[in-house]
């Protein structure tokens, strides 16, 4: 995984076209994209349990494209404060509200206006009370230092231009001895300047 | 990088094929990008 974008490469057109494929997901979510997405994908190659996922509101889960599948690290915890950077249409954002109950709470972040609206709608869906969602960027996260028991994220922090300026962001607000479930995509080969400047690569 | 930012016991937990049967397979077996899960904790 590249550490920090080219110094040439337009950050700007990124993040826009980040905001764009994923607005496209929140709203047709079985159009042509370069990777998976639904709960069937997640169930067969990330190991969700295929019956937690059919008891999520469908708008939730269609949306889903998550690389890997943060909760296969250790349970949250009862009461827990769990922050999803990048929650998307909300999947893991409403597992983990289930998970750590009433006395818990679930805060999904999401760069996506769209994305962010739909995690909303799931969560009244499902009945969930104790999620918030929040509007802001992974670089630049919505909360207080040391506020979070817990942070996930799915697929998300590689498409940051800056991975210490957001890891640093993870590390802040979490609370001491809070854990990072980080889910993502690494890169076992070095890659060339080349491919490293190339967008449609970064938001693949 | 985590462990530069302070992290402690980062550990790789779990790999997955994310991207098989996709568009960008090819590319993903050429350069080995899977998908990872990884465990890290803020000290005490």
């Amino acid at each position: 995984m590249a550490i920090s974008c080219p110094v040439d490469l337009d950050t700007r057109r990124l993040r826009d076209e980040i905001r764009s494929i994923y607005a496209r997901v929140a709203v047709e979510p079985s159009g042509e994209f370069h990777f998976h997405r639904g709960p069937d994908y997640a169930a067969e190659f990330l190991h969700y349990d295929r019956a937690l996922l059919a008891q999520l509101p469908d708008e939730s889960t269609a949306s889903f494209a998550g690389v890997a599948n943060p909760h296969r690290m250790g349970p949250l915890g009862e009461g827990a404060t769990v922050v999803d950077i990048g929650c998307g249409a909300g999947m893991d954002l409403l597992l983990a509200a289930r998970e750590v109950g009433p006395r818990g709470r679930a805060i999904g972040v999401d760069m996506t206006e769209a994305m962010a609206d739909k995690a909303r709608t799931s969560a009244r869906a499902a009945g969930l009370d104790n999620i918030e969602v929040r509007l802001g960027d992974a670089m630049s996260l919505p909360l207080e230092d040391g506020s979070a028991d817990v942070v996930i994220s799915n697929g998300v922090l590689n498409l940051t231009t800056d991975k210490s300026v957001a890891y640093g962001e993870v590390f802040r607000v979490l609370k001491p001895g809070g854990r990072f479930l980080y889910s993502d995509i690494v890169v076992a080969n070095e890659l060339s300047e080349g491919i490293r400047k190339d967008i449609d690569l970064w938001t693949g | 990088m985590l462990g530069q930012v302070g992290f402690r016991g980062v550990e790789i937990r779990e790999r997955f094929d994310t991207f098989r049967g996709t568009s960008k397979e090819r590319i993903a077996r050429k350069y080995g990008v899977v998908g990872v899960n990884v465990y890290a904790q803020k000290p005490q």
